[in-house]
């Protein structure tokens, strides 16, 4: 029997809603493949890096999400990354009427290209980034693997 | 009944000039907004910025918007990006056009109405200092920006409007103010 849908109900986002240092932010769901205390991967990122610019003002990761990579060779189908986040996270579902792309006027300004949208939580601006933009650089020092707990 | 005796005896000696009743009100009036209605006019929204005149078409002025809107912060932008306003299930920019004019950026929070500008296809809020006016303007008032236009108001200048000897006021070109932020200016 066919689920019978409400088509006045907006579709729902879920989104990792987590900190980049003091500003809200999110991700699509989707792009999470795992949340750690400690980097495990080679390649990790802290958010704020990626991000902006002042890194002088970076407080260090207190959680790491593993995101797939965007491949570059056809080897790396596979491979994971780890972007350095803090402050409390959560999974939410967003209605998709209240996730706004980012004005146009400031797309060509951007520090990153990530950015790509915009939405609110409690009355709290989050930021929305496109995971498949933000990829760490690949000369990045390895990271220390130490013991993990997978959400 | 004297005085009007002499009164009709002046007015036999010299006559009288006659005049409308458009025509006394029109000259008891504000004479610098009488605008002749045969003569297109451009609607223009004029402002302060760092204490100088401006001017926006009205045609591209969506709304003004009061100075305690709410402005979020988006980090990662340029300084001269004030942040998003929320209004009415959209998100629109605003930006500050201190750095793209040549103007000193002012100290402290932001006050000031927002012109919620649209050109070009994009619509963003423009932070002002001060709103001076909404007003007609005979199109034949506003000249060619002056080859002594300062080198950095000159892209931005597409007319001068000289009010009287001393004050003049820039209309500013939205699509190139636009244009010119898209492109990494200001």
């Amino acid at each position: 029997m066919p689920l019978h849908h409400d088509h006045h109900e907006p579709a729902q986002v879920a989104l990792v809603l987590f900190c980049v240092g003091p500003y809200r932010a999110a991700l699509e769901a989707c792009h999470v493949l795992a949340m750690t205390d400690h980097p495990t991967t080679l390649r990790t990122a802290n958010a704020q890096t990626l991000f902006y610019e002042g890194g002088d003002h970076d407080s260090p990761p207190s959680r790491w999400l593993t995101l797939r990579a965007a491949p570059t060779t056809s080897r790396e189908n596979n491979s994971t990354w780890q972007l350095g986040v803090s402050g409390d996270i959560t999974l939410q579902q967003f209605p998709n009427n209240t996730l706004y792309p980012l004005p146009k006027l400031l797309l060509s300004r951007r520090f990153s290209t990530a950015l790509c949208g915009l939405t609110f939580d409690q009355q709290q601006l989050v930021l929305l980034l496109d995971a498949r933009q933000l990829n760490p650089p690949l000369s990045q020092a390895p990271a220390l693997s130490q013991p993990t707990t997978n959400s | 009944m004297s005085a009007e005796h002499s009164r009709d005896g002046e007015a036999n000696e010299r006559p009288i000039a006659t005049q409308t009743l458009e025509e006394a009100l029109a000259a008891n009036g504000d004479t610098e907004m009488v605008v002749d209605v045969d003569e297109p006019t451009q609607q223009l929204v004029l402002f302060r910025l760092n204490d100088q005149q401006f001017a926006l078409p009205g045609s591209s002025v969506s709304e003004i918007l009061p100075s305690d809107q709410p402005v979020y912060y988006v980090p990662g932008l340029p300084t001269s990006t004030e942040g998003v306003l929320h209004l009415r299930g959209k998100i629109e920019s605003v930006i500050s056009l201190h750095q793209l004019l040549g103007l000193p950026t002012p100290e402290g929070a932001p006050k000031g109405m927002i012109l919620l500008v649209r050109a070009a296809g994009i619509t963003s809020g423009v932070r002002i200092e001060q709103l001076d006016d909404v007003c007609e303007v005979a199109q034949s008032m506003l000249q060619s920006p002056p080859e002594t236009l300062p080198d950095a108001l000159r892209p931005y200048v597409s007319a001068l409007w000289q009010i009287d000897e001393r004050q003049a006021l820039a209309l500013l070109d939205p699509e190139a103010l636009f244009d010119a932020y898209q492109q990494g200016l200001g």
